[in-house]
Formats: structure tokens, sequence, C-alpha cells
């Protein structure tokens, strides 16, 4: 075996260059059942005008009790990424992250915030059940964690939700992309903070 | 309509099709695109040839949410696909886990096989223990060479996310196939 990078290896083991080609036999059966299936001709426009109106309830249940009279939206869920450390030094504060049982020392100043989110989503996680959440940082809080990470390489950076370290990965390169994933949570768990992390 | 060059030129007027037609066409249209990708999702030829009767009977059941046009029907059917997998996955999540015992188990007795043989198997099995998704963006990427906005677009997710998907997919191939066998 020579080649050595994982998409060689990935190229050289794929079962289409490998394998016989999809047998024509096998291909018109699998045509004949389907062909044979029970047709659903649905109209989609009623359908996604019934999503949106369900989806409407769900905004106005979700985000309405956070808007107040005189028009302030507070968030549900407190976000904070901050700069940390491996050792403990004065003025640092010890916390553990969850998901890797490690623990940091965090630095007091708050590189990004809830008000620097420009959007949050749910996202499929790694394993089972699993949801993380996808966030985007507006063009301001991606410029504030730029900078901050390009003079902390090679050193921690913690994602706190409701006070408490999810992750803190070691900071690789200047972090450029303006999206932060994070955590391994229930479907519950994730819709909570997706739908409570945006604000001021 | 049996005759594959024509149903592959109706797509653009699809909407003219009875529902039946146009289930036949959307068929004869995309079937060898779903089972190359269907293929290299699974673990076998008839998981992969079931994955593909199993995407077209979704379509059956939903013909009229089936976008027009060759781009978009193309992209509804992969991903009813990849969830399909997805779904699959969940549900034989204990059974791989015994699987993955006798694997091991396995690749000592054929300790003496062909290095590129071992090789091969070595790699499929670590692509089998990704998650799907990122077992998707890892196949997408790089066996059908798209570009990441391309998956992003067609799994209806960010750039951002799929570049995510590939460092970690490939973080974890290198990790699964260093503990499988000492590769690469």
């Amino acid at each position: 075996m020579t080649t050595t990078t994982i998409p060689e290896l990935l190229r050289e083991s794929d079962p289409i260059r490998c394998e016989p080609a999809w047998p024509a036999a096998d291909r018109l059966r699998v045509r004949q059942r389907v062909l044979a299936a029970p047709l659903v001709h649905s109209r989609p426009t009623r359908r996604i005008v019934l999503a949106a109106g369900t989806l409407g309830v769900l905004l106005v249940a979700l985000f309405g009790w956070r808007v107040w009279p005189g028009g302030v939206v507070e968030a549900a869920v407190r976000f904070e990424v901050r700069l940390a450390e491996h050792a403990p030094a004065a003025g640092l504060t010890a916390a553990v992250a969850t998901d890797s049982g490690r623990t940091v020392y965090l630095h007091s100043d708050v590189v990004v915030s809830n008000g620097d989110i420009a959007s949050a989503r749910l996202e499929p996680g790694d394993g089972d059940g699993q949801f993380g959440v996808d966030i985007a940082l507006t063009a301001t809080g991606a410029e504030q964690i730029r900078a901050a990470s390009a003079g902390h390489v090679g050193r921690p950076m913690a994602v706190l939700i409701d006070g408490q370290v999810v992750a803190a990965p070691v900071v690789r390169s200047p972090i450029g992309e303006a999206a932060i994933i994070t955590g391994a949570y229930s479907r519950e768990q994730a819709e909570r903070i997706v739908s409570g992390i945006v604000g001021e | 309509m049996t005759g594959q060059p024509l149903a592959s030129a109706l797509p653009a007027s699809g909407d003219l099709l009875s529902p039946s037609e146009r289930l036949g066409a959307l068929f004869d249209a995309h079937h060898g695109r779903l089972y190359r990708l269907a293929r290299r999702l699974s673990s076998s030829a008839d998981q992969a040839q079931d994955l593909v009767q199993d995407t077209f009977l979704k379509a059956a059941g939903a013909v009229g949410s089936v976008p027009q046009g060759a781009s978009r029907e193309e992209a509804w059917l992969v991903r009813v696909l990849i969830n399909l997998q997805r779904d699959r996955w969940r549900r034989d999540t204990v059974r791989r886990r015994a699987l993955s015992v006798m694997h091991f188990n396995r690749g000592a007795e054929n300790a003496t096989q062909e290095a590129a043989v071992v090789a091969k198997r070595l790699v499929r099995q670590a692509l089998e223990r990704l998650p799907p998704r990122r077992r998707a963006v890892v196949v997408l990427h790089e066996l059908e060479e798209m570009a990441p906005a391309e998956i992003a677009a067609l799994l209806g997710i960010r750039a951002v996310t799929v570049r995510w998907h590939l460092s970690r997919g490939r973080q974890e191939l290198a990790h699964v196939l260093k503990r499988l066998g000492g590769m690469p």
C-alpha cells in the first residue's frame, strides 16, 4: 500500500470503483416495485401554508413572553465566549468543561455574547439522539472573536451556556468563521438553547 | 414510458406528466446517481439497493412534493436518501456495536491477507463508523467531488458546517484507522 492520505484511501476503497455496476435486472425489479406503490399526489402549497401557520403559533409561544411592552427583547439563555488558560493565575476563575471534564481557567472579559449572535439553529449531532447548536455571529461578533483568538493560539477558548462551560477547545489558528457549533444535547435541550439564545 | 433517453429528456416538462409517469421519469433520471451515493453510504450492494428503493417509495408517497427541474429533483431525492440512511443507522446502532466486535476479531484472523485488501476493508469499516450526516458529507466531498458550498446547498446546511463535518470526519477516520490497524 503506497498511499497515505485519507482521501486517497477512501478513493481506493470506493465500492463504486471496485465493484460491478448495479445489475440491470435488479434495477428493473426495483423500478417495477416503485411504480407499483400507491401514489400520493399531495398539494404542497396547502401544506406549506399550514406549516407556516403552525410555525407562527410556535414562534409566538416561544418568543412572545420575552417581548416586553417597551420592545426590549431579552435572551432566555445566556451565551458567552471567553478566553481561558490551562493553568491557574491571578484573576482567573476555574471551571470544568462539561464536554471533556477538563478544568480551564476563565478570563473575566467576555469576547462575544448573546448580542453578537445573528442566528442560531438546531444541528444534528454526532450520536443517536444528540443535537448541537449552530450559532452564527454578527460581523462585529466574528471580528471580535477573530481578533481575540489571533493572540490566543495554543490556549483554550471557552463557550459558556448559562454560565456553564460546555466546551473549551484549544485555539489552533485564528477563528475566521462567524459560526460556532457546540454541544451534544438532547433535542429538547438544544431547542431550548436555539429558541432562547438570540437577544441582548 | 420505458425509454430511458426519453424519460431523461422530460423533467423540464414534468408538470405535464401523470404522477405515475413522473415517478418513472424520476427513477430513470436519478437512479444511477442515487445508487452510487447509496452504495457509498451502505455496507453492501443489497443495502444500497434497498435504500434506493425506499427513497423512490418515499417519492411515490409524495410525488406532488418533489420539486420540478432535474437539479432540484436530485437534491430532494438525495436529502430523502440521506435521511433514510440516518434512520437506519439509528435503528441499527445496537447491531453495529455487536458487529464492530466481530470486525476486530475478523481483522486478527485476516492478518495474513494482502495488505492492500486489508487496508481497503479497514477504510470501509472506518467510514461506516462515522455518524450518517458526517459520512454523507465526507462521501459527497471526497468521492463525489462536490465543493462544500454545493454540499451545503444540497443538505440545507451552511458551508461552515460542511467544512466542520469534513474536518471532524477526517480526524475520526484517522483515529479509527489507527485503532483498527495502524493506518495511515
